[in-house]
């Protein structure tokens, strides 16, 4: 949590990752991302985000259980999931590659 | 890493407050969720952001919760009201105006802004009565066949209020008329009901839309027309703004214009009015020119 960086953390992503592993409502959503990840959603970037994938089509809404309702992600969702992933991963594999270069850094 | 929850019943009378900033397709979405994950582990945090989330969702509503035909009757709702709200002051400005002989001579602009009020005021006049009677007179005879008194009552009131008015108008100026007509605190009475009744006969198709939730293409005509007798009253209402400020500067001699005052009020009045109609017919044009589109597609 002490990273500078996290709050440009994209939401919507933190949301995917979570989702590609289960279905989860959004207590275990803000709760999966807030211990894998570090990023504490509020509740209003949480459902802003939730509004905003279920419209592309990103996630599904499941049956809802009392109150809460799980989401699912979809084919698309997962699709978008893995190409920004790949995308990140070409960054990541840059600032090393980068970084060992210039600074001699190896990693923590 | 989580909070322990907003059990108490401040905390979440402030959870429905912030909720209710929502757009209501919103909240009947996601009300539910949020409001049950607030309580297992909300703050005033959560709280605030969900409050400062509340505009963009009514700016750029998801998607999958834009329903046209709500938004083509909200609009038209706000817009009827809005809208007979500037007729009123309009005819208050052609009542102080015109129709008492306030013509200055030498003064070109304000001869030619009475002209484009009165075209202005007619065509918006004529734009919303024929694009809306198809609509009303749908509305009507499916509440007239499913024996709904009240929305009946609702539809007739555009026909009623204005009617019971002018009855009452007539009485009020044989009673207390004089040679002049009225006295200025009467003139004040028949003014304010006549508000008073117009915004009766707008209400009323509000409500009834608000209960039939009529679709299809007399809505669509409606809020089309809608943005016409909008666009037209925009142009009215330019005019009566040119009018009245042309009268404070040249000719401060005729009644009620030398108090600067009176205008301001008056044309601060105008401006809002017609802000709220502008708003209202573009959502609702909008929505019915997308609407539209889209049965030409499917």
């Amino acid at each position: 949590m002490g990273d500078k960086l996290d709050r440009w953390a994209d939401p919507p992503l933190l949301v995917l990752a979570s989702l590609a592993g289960e279905p989860k409502h959004g207590y275990a959503i803000t709760q999966d991302v807030a211990q894998t990840m570090g990023v504490r959603l509020s509740a209003g970037t949480l459902y802003a985000v939730i509004a905003r994938l279920e419209a592309r089509g990103f996630i599904e809404p499941l049956e809802a259980e009392d109150r809460r309702r799980p989401y699912r992600i979809t084919a698309a969702g997962a699709k978008e999931l893995a190409r920004q992933s790949e995308r990140m991963s070409r960054v990541a594999s840059l600032a090393t590659e980068r970084l060992q270069a210039s600074l001699g850094w190896a990693g923590a | 890493m989580s909070n322990p929850g907003m059990s108490d019943p401040k905390a979440t009378r402030l959870a429905r407050m912030a909720l209710a900033l929502y757009p209501p397709s919103w909240r009947a979405r996601y009300g539910d969720e949020v409001h049950a994950l607030l309580q297992e582990s909300g703050g005033l945090r959560d709280v605030a952001s969900l409050a400062w989330r509340a505009l963009p969702a009514w700016i750029g509503p998801p998607a999958h919760l834009y329903d046209r035909p709500a938004r083509m009757r909200a609009s038209l709702s706000t817009g009827l009201v809005a809208w007979s709200f500037l007729i009123g002051l309009g005819l208050v400005f052609a009542q102080l105006t015109q129709f008492q002989g306030l013509h200055p001579a030498g003064h070109p602009i304000i001869k030619a802004s009475y002209l484009v009020f009165d075209a202005a005021l007619a065509l918006s006049i004529a734009a919303a009565g024929f694009g809306g009677l198809p609509l009303w007179l749908l509305m009507l005879r499916r509440a007239h066949r499913e024996h709904r008194r009240r929305d009946v009552a609702y539809l007739l009131l555009p026909l009623i209020a204005p009617a019971a008015f002018l009855a009452a108008l007539g009485v009020t100026v044989r009673l207390v008329g004089g040679a002049d007509g009225v006295s200025p605190g009467w003139f004040l009475v028949v003014t304010l009901a006549g508000f008073a009744a117009a915004a009766l006969a707008a209400a009323g198709p509000g409500l009834a839309m608000r209960r039939l939730q009529p679709r299809g293409l007399a809505l669509r005509l409606a809020a089309t027309a809608g943005g016409v007798a909008a666009a037209a009253i925009l142009v009215a209402t330019a005019a009566i703004i040119v009018a009245v400020t042309g009268l404070c500067l040249w000719a401060r001699g005729f009644a009620g214009y030398h108090h600067a005052a009176i205008p301001g009020v008056y044309l601060a009045l105008v401006v809002v009015a017609a802000a709220v109609t502008a708003v209202s017919a573009a959502r609702g044009t909008r929505a019915a020119l997308a609407d539209s589109a889209r049965n030409v597609l499917v």
